[in-house]
């Protein structure tokens, strides 16, 4: 087991108060929180919550146990409201259900999913006329109540899933009296494919290529997070290279992202040359990982064990792209900054509060747009970032539109310095070690900083060495809660751009 | 005669004859010409055979027929991993701007010519994608986006999805690769309208 990582059995009435002291003496952030079905081996559900402590490479993971007489356990959303979209999973996929939770509804599934029937749990099985009335859709099973917004003057605009951009689908209802946004209802999960099950029928190598295929922009950091807990769940220490190459990648990712992300806000404020810009850099990156990998989102690199190409060969194609690219970002910030109408949009936009950012749990740009360091390069230290990363100073309080885009700014600044560092860097030894053996009954956790936040994966590996449970965790899935809160208050045509600078994935979060 | 009934200089009867001679010949002339006709009256639920598919879109003077020289795109995302849709919106970039060559993309199904579908159709998202699909004037292309798309992919055989656009709709075309890169996207777009 990893040392980092330490597992505390605790009573399932204490786990509530457990948790809940916990955060409040030790500071300690709720990261995660999932069931598993153990009942082949141990008679029993599981439920974990993992929490990471600030100041220390340490993380906390109480648990309990769920005998099969008594499915319902104690919610702890009312105490740490950052569990609230956790349990409604555990929920919908094991049936287990949380007591006295304040939002009961039902999160992954919709409406004609039949009631009582939880992919998760290992003895699930489900009829050929059931899946068929589930894509129907018009059979209406466990009917969904939207919140509705009651008053004079209070109208509703539905929007979705289908959208009128080229974007990923979910259902929005915005409740608003005249321009100003009242209440914001998302109903998400259109775009889910059971991951967490399909996983379970691969084994632990072939479930690299679904990790990859979680979420597209954040390809790398996924598979490097599901890499890298195989990795310690295996006992197995990859080389220095291998570490060297996966951080470059990891920060290429985030180049990319970020670049064609501030570009992209203008897309929502009416800056075109900004788009343009913004996507033209975008591309010049793309088509290096395309030269480098072979696969312009970086697939296919990541393997247990290691990596399967030496990219450090390319270091001249790649010193002289990122010089271009740092050029053309400076011109691009320089236009922007200068813009007063599109910086005047930004401001005060979508502005969500240090406190509940913090009681949500958000992670990633949100989060230090909104003046919480959080970032697991520097709380965790993995993979080569303790000798290239500069604990993040960069931090802003507003937590507006314009703070987004600038902590992502920062983060650019600091990836393309990491990327030259790396490069003049010597890393010896080989791309992979060998990584046959998986142990038996065993798991950890692997995680990283992908572009929109923290991403964490949690492995265990049945009597043979094949998957048991693999939960993931995308950022998106801790940060989509936040962004009603963020939208509150705000003028419709301004919605886009909110939703713009959070720039989650729907993919990630729907697994 | 058409500029006489433009000055008003004959009555509007024989104005009205003399139009309803007009489109009696257009119309012997296409009943002599069946083939250069398109299937424009085909149902949206009935879905064209293997042979028909192949048949149904073929010839350039069809495709210009039909929809001149542009083509208009909805994209609706069923299921896929972001990648295809950043491959799609990349299409736009002032490096392919895709639309110099009149193909584009637009935002609501009823304006569009082609379905460009990515992803392999998750249940959740199928009734969405069917009533997007018959709110479509005909007539109307499927385009099958990325390798998940056509068969699954990685997903296949995952309980939440319908493994492939084909199980849920009819599928004209295909663009493999995951994600296909936009200048593959671009080549099989110019292959469908026969301009290469």
């Amino acid at each position: 087991m990893p040392e980092n990582e330490e597992y505390k059995e605790v009573g399932k009435s204490e786990f509530r108060s457990y948790c809940i002291a916990l955060c409040l003496s030790k500071k300690a952030v709720l990261r995660l929180m999932f069931a598993t079905d153990e009942r082949e081996t141990d008679n029993c559900f599981k439920i974990y919550a993992v929490f990471s402590e600030q100041g220390t490479d340490i993380f906390h993971i109480p648990f309990f146990k769920l005998r099969e007489d008594d499915l319902t356990f104690r919610s702890i959303t009312d105490g740490i409201p950052a569990a609230h979209w956790y349990e409604r999973e555990i929920m919908d996929m094991f049936g287990l259900v949380p007591k006295y939770h304040p939002d009961p509804r039902r999160l992954v599934f919709h409406d004609s999913f039949p009631a009582d029937s939880h992919p998760l749990r290992k003895d699930w099985e489900i009829s050929e006329k059931d899946l068929k009335e589930w894509g129907e859709g018009m059979v209406r099973k466990v009917p969904y109540d939207f919140l509705e917004v009651e008053g004079e003057g209070v109208y509703e605009i539905p929007v979705g899933p289908v959208h009128a951009g080229i974007i990923e689908p979910g259902h929005f209802r915005i409740s608003a009296v005249g321009e100003t946004i009242l209440y914001l209802e998302t109903r998400m999960f259109y775009t889910h494919k059971g991951i967490e099950k399909h996983f379970e029928g691969m084994s632990f190598h072939e479930g690299v290529k679904l990790a990859e295929r979680v979420s597209g922009t954040s390809t790398f950091s996924h598979s490097t997070a599901y890499c890298m807990a195989v990795e310690r769940m295996a006992g197995i220490t990859i080389t220095e290279k291998a570490k060297a190459i996966r951080t470059f990648l990891l920060e290429l990712e985030r180049l990319y992202n970020h670049i064609g992300d501030i570009g992209f806000l203008c897309a929502g404020t009416g800056l075109t040359v900004g788009n343009a810009t913004g996507s033209k850099i975008k591309e010049r990156l793309l088509r290096l990982n395309d030269r480098l990998t072979k696969s312009r989102f970086l697939r296919g690199i990541n393997t247990i064990g290691g990596v399967t190409k030496d990219i450090f060969l390319h270091a001249d194609d790649i010193s002289l792209t990122i010089d271009t690219v740092a050029k053309e970002y400076k011109g691009l910030m320089k236009l922007l900054l200068g813009s007063v109408s599109h910086i005047e949009r930004l401001e005060n936009a979508g502005i969500l509060s240090k406190n509940r950012a913090l009681k949500l749990g958000v992670t990633g740009i949100a989060a230090k747009a909104s003046g919480i360091d959080d970032d697991i390069r520097s709380s965790h230290p993995h993979l080569i970032y303790n000798k290239i990363f500069e604990p993040a100073t960069f931090t802003r309080q507003e937590g507006d539109v314009f703070a987004r885009m600038m902590a992502r700014a920062e983060e650019t600044k600091c990836s393309m310095h990491m990327i030259k560092t790396i490069i003049e860097g010597q890393h010896e030894g080989d791309l992979q070690v060998k990584a046959d053996d998986i142990p038996p009954n065993s798991h950890a956790l692997g995680y990283t900083e992908t572009p929109r936040g923290s991403v964490f994966y949690w492995v265990k590996s049945d009597g043979e060495g094949r998957p048991l449970r693999v939960k993931l965790r995308s950022p998106s899935f801790c940060n989509w809660p936040s962004v009603p809160f963020a939208i509150q208050g705000n003028i419709v045509p301004d919605l886009p751009l909110c939703n713009k600078s959070f720039n989650l994935s729907y993919s990630g979060c729907n697994m | 005669m058409w500029l006489k009934i433009l000055k008003n200089l004959i009555s509007r009867k024989e104005a009205i004859r003399f139009y309803k001679s007009k489109t009696q010949t257009l119309k012997t002339l296409t009943d002599e010409n069946p083939g250069s006709q398109i299937d424009v009256e085909r149902s949206a639920d009935q879905a064209p055979s293997h042979e028909e598919q192949n048949t149904l879109f073929s010839g350039k003077e069809k495709m210009n027929r039909v929809f001149g020289k542009s083509l208009k795109i909805r994209q609706v995302d069923s299921g896929s991993c972001n990648a295809c849709e950043w491959e799609c919106t990349a299409l736009t970039n002032p490096i392919y701007d895709i639309q110099r060559f009149g193909i584009d993309f637009v935002a609501s199904p009823r304006h569009a010519d082609v379905l460009l579908v990515t992803g392999p159709v998750s249940r959740q998202m199928e009734l969405a994608l069917k009533k997007t699909h018959l709110a479509m004037p005909r007539p109307k292309i499927v385009i099958a986006c990325g390798d998940c798309a056509i068969d699954g992919g990685i997903f296949r055989g995952s309980y939440a999805v319908k493994d492939g656009v084909s199980n849920a709709i009819p599928v004209n075309f295909q663009i493999p690769g995951c994600p296909p890169s936009p200048t593959v996207i671009t080549e099989k777009l110019l292959k469908l309208m026969e301009r290469i």
